[in-house]
């Protein structure tokens, strides 16, 4: 569980990124934090597994103030995967970029093997086992970057900008592999722009603007409303315009739908009535 | 804390007197500074250059990044100090301390309120060849981007439990290849990137390149010069035919 | 009037073995909107650099066939000659914008050339009004917002007054008002001035009512050329794995269970009239 009380954090220039952020993430969630560039998203993240500090407030890991333990510490309980991959690929092998994590948090060498084995499994990789992570392709990159936090198996899961340079069908599955490790009792929580995204694999919405959190709810009432989208800079998902559309014309038709199916299904039922 | 370091000398737009005079104008101006502070090593006429060199700051309205900067030299500052005051005593340290102030004022003076744009502007009109000048203006450019770089391969390693502090010494050294390998990494993409762009928008077409803006020498400008030529002879007049008086060779009552 | 003709392309980078892209057949005419989609790794990118000439030029590699821009056949023709015919844009802005300041950001190019300074003063100035950016004319890269920053990105190759425009996924560093900012500019460049435009792009459903043609690749090939509704109506984007826009997968799901309609809704504007005519 992570718990954050009034969190204010200020960057050395003078730049305020949070102001007085609350926020109470349970055990196994599945959550998107949204907003624009330079809402405090990143830095916000960036606490959850102690690599900021807060200068006001307090973020609590399953009880324990992040302030009194090291990151390395944290590690093992929140990974955070970063959203460019070349800032942190460095090993001459996949495995070897797999293994360094488990390495430096001391895991056994049973452990490590057996880990990195579930992993490279888990996220599709086994093919390119001894191959050097620089020679892939950007997607793939990004999945030996997951991979290399994911192996951990931390409690919580934090993937900045997952999406970012990936194709339909890579969003598709990195997004289903999301889904499966968080219904293993997991909380996965991503950091994203992507409307789509996040209204399809994600249940509840965490909206940030300048350095606030302004908004906190299931996609279906937060994407859809108007004030708060305004204030951040995001567009609704495209589902949702359509029924929002159709709902002004429509008597009582939903106006907040947000899945394609539910909307299809929507339709279907209206049309052979 | 690199981000710090490089943004304490870094350019801050502003309208005043000191920032709008051409570059070179400043360049000579921190010359000037330096060769004078060069000149003297007791401590009242440091201290007069001192306040010299404070005015175009005060000018510039930039005190508050002029303070950053010298901030961020404090370590050397005291360092500096105690060494001269075992080599040589108190006074002498003292004053060195002053001459190294001044050396940072006079560079911050010229580094906080000329844009780099200009400052390679200036270059090219010295006869410095395009090329180099614009590696210099691209450098600049890029120098935040790459702190800030740095600063998130680093968040990106330890999150993985890399600890830099770590073993002896033979592993805190192996503990930087997981930083260094993917800043090269980086580099280099982005270099290849960046020329690519470059090229796209037609980067060493012809020889002769024109440029939009021509730096010109103002009336302000040569206001500014004829002050610091006359406060330039002064100091030089002190320096070697003036017999120093008394006052100018206080000492500190130790 | 053809602008863009490609025949028979092949191009294998030094020192890999598979072909990035092979059999390209494509003939683009002025003032057309393009759409050049398809998962990634297909070649887009690889495309894109063979219509400038950084392929052969600035790439090593095995070019075959020949790319014919306005005339001027690539390989005979140096980058700088080219990318006064077709200006390229790319993903991110930070490593497009060189300069500390914008107005010399987009004098840049011009100045490359060595036109008269009267005549790059001319042209800075009519693409700042042109774009609507001239507020940001004194800014540094870091003080624009994203999508600021690519439309800067934008303007510095505009000065060069391309009548082609060719665009590598430009969005996707932005949040969701960044890209419809860029993605407006860009329809306005297409519909005022008849810029021709080849867009990457992966946000079908804002785009898509503007193109006037898809090109679809795989595997270093295309594999689909044709209008939009005709595109997104196959079964080719899904199996490729390319995103079908939430109009028209909804129009195909409701043919499924025996819907008719009268035409395919491009955008999200149009379903929602038609759905509403069904519904009533």
């Amino acid at each position: 569980m992570i718990e954050v009380a009034d969190l204010w954090f200020t960057y050395p220039e003078g730049t305020i990124a949070l102001r007085g952020v609350s926020l109470r993430i349970g055990d196994g969630e599945s959550i998107a934090i949204m907003g624009e560039n330079g809402a405090g998203k990143t830095t916000l993240v960036k606490h959850f597994n102690g690599l900021l500090k807060p200068q006001k407030g307090t973020v609590l890991i399953d009880g324990v103030d992040t302030r009194e333990v090291s990151v390395a510490k944290l590690a093992k309980k929140v990974g955070l995967v970063f959203q460019n991959p070349d800032h942190q690929l460095f090993s001459s092998t996949v495995e070897e970029e797999v293994m360094f994590a488990l390495k430096n948090l001391g895991f056994t060498s049973e452990e490590i093997k057996e880990r990195t084995n579930w992993v490279l499994k888990f996220l599709d990789l086994e093919k390119y086992r001894e191959r050097s992570p620089l020679s892939l392709s950007g997607g793939e990159r990004k999945r030996v970057a997951l991979a290399s936090v994911l192996c951990v198996k931390p409690k919580i899961l934090v993937l900045d900008e997952p999406t970012i340079g990936q194709d339909a069908k890579q969003k598709r599955k990195l997004g289903e592999l999301l889904k499966k490790y968080q219904e293993e009792g997991n909380t996965v929580i991503v950091v994203t722009h992507d409307v789509e995204f996040a209204s399809k694999y994600f249940k509840r919405i965490v909206v940030m603007a300048k350095g606030k959190v302004i908004a906190d709810g299931p996609p279906n009432k937060v994407l859809t409303n108007p004030t708060i989208l305004n204030e951040s800079s995001l567009t609704p998902p495209q589902v949702a315009i359509l029924s929002y559309e159709i709902a002004k014309k429509i008597n009582n038709f939903p106006k907040d739908i947000v899945l394609f199916n539910d909307l299809l299904q929507e339709v279907i039922t209206r049309v052979k009535r | 804390m690199s981000y710090t370091m490089f943004s304490a000398f870094e350019f801050k737009r502003k309208d005043t007197y000191i920032h709008n005079l051409d570059p070179r104008t400043k360049m000579f101006m921190t010359l000037i500074f330096m060769t004078v502070a060069l000149l003297f090593t007791s401590i009242v006429p440091l201290l007069i250059t001192f306040i010299a060199t404070l005015i175009p700051v005060l000018l510039a309205k930039s005190v508050k990044e002029w303070l950053s900067s010298l901030k961020g030299t404090t370590m050397l500052l005291v360092f500096i100090l105690v060494i001269n005051s075992f080599v040589r005593d108190l006074n002498f340290a003292v004053a060195m301390v002053l001459r190294l102030i001044v050396l940072i004022t006079a560079f911050s003076a010229f580094f906080l309120t000329t844009h780099p744009d200009d400052l390679a502007q200036a270059l090219i009109q010295m006869k410095v060849p395009f090329d180099f000048a614009f590696a210099l203006s691209m450098a600049t450019r890029y120098v935040p981007t790459l702190a800030r770089e740095a600063q998130t391969i680093m968040d990106a390693q330890m999150s993985r439990g890399l600890e830099l502090q770590r073993g002896g010494l033979t592993q805190k050294i192996r503990n930087l290849i997981p930083l260094i390998i993917p800043l090269i990494v980086n580099s280099v993409r982005r270099a290849m990137s960046i020329a690519e762009s470059l090229e796209s928008r037609a980067f060493g077409a012809i020889k002769k390149r024109t440029y939009l803006y021509q730096l010109k020498l103002t009336k302000g400008d040569f206001l500014f010069l004829c002050f610091l030529i006359m406060y330039f002879v002064t100091m030089i007049y002190l320096k070697f035919y003036f017999p120093f008086t008394t006052w100018m060779e206080w000492k500190l009552p130790l | 009037m053809v602008l863009i003709e490609i025949k028979n392309l092949s191009f294998t980078y030094a020192n890999t073995e598979e072909p990035a892209i092979k059999n390209i057949d494509l003939t683009i005419n002025e003032g057309e909107f393009v759409l050049l989609t398809g998962p990634s790794g297909c070649g887009k990118t690889t495309l894109c650099r063979c219509l400038n000439g950084l392929i052969p030029h600035f790439y090593n590699g095995e070019m075959e066939g020949d790319v014919i821009i306005d005339g001027l056949n690539t390989k005979e023709h140096p980058v700088y000659e080219l990318a006064q015919k077709v200006g390229l844009v790319f993903q991110d802005p930070e490593n497009q914008l060189v300069s500390l300041n914008v107005e010399k950001e987009l004098a840049f190019a011009p100045e490359n050339l060595g036109l008269p300074r009267e005549e790059i003063r001319k042209r800075v100035e009519e693409t700042l009004q042109l774009l609507k950016i001239e507020h940001l004319r004194h800014k540094a890269p870091y003080e624009l917002s994203g999508g600021e920053q690519q439309r800067v990105a934008i303007a510095s190759v505009l000065t060069l007054k391309p009548k082609i425009l060719v665009l590598d996924e430009p969005t996707s560093n932005l949040d969701p008002k960044g890209a419809e900012q860029v993605l407006k500019t860009i329809k306005k460049l297409n519909e005022e001035l008849n810029v021709t435009i080849i867009l990457i792009e992966h946000r079908l459903d804002l785009i898509l009512p503007y193109t006037s043609r898809v090109v679809l690749m795989d595997k270093g090939e295309i594999i689909l050329d044709a209008p939009p509704y005709e595109a997104f109506c196959s079964s080719i984007p899904e199996e490729i794995g390319v995103d079908v826009p939430v109009s028209i997968k909804l129009y195909n799901e409701l043919l499924k269970i025996g819907m008719k309609f009268n035409k395919v809704p491009l955008s999200t504007k149009d379903a929602a009239e038609l759905l509403t005519e069904v519904l009533k």
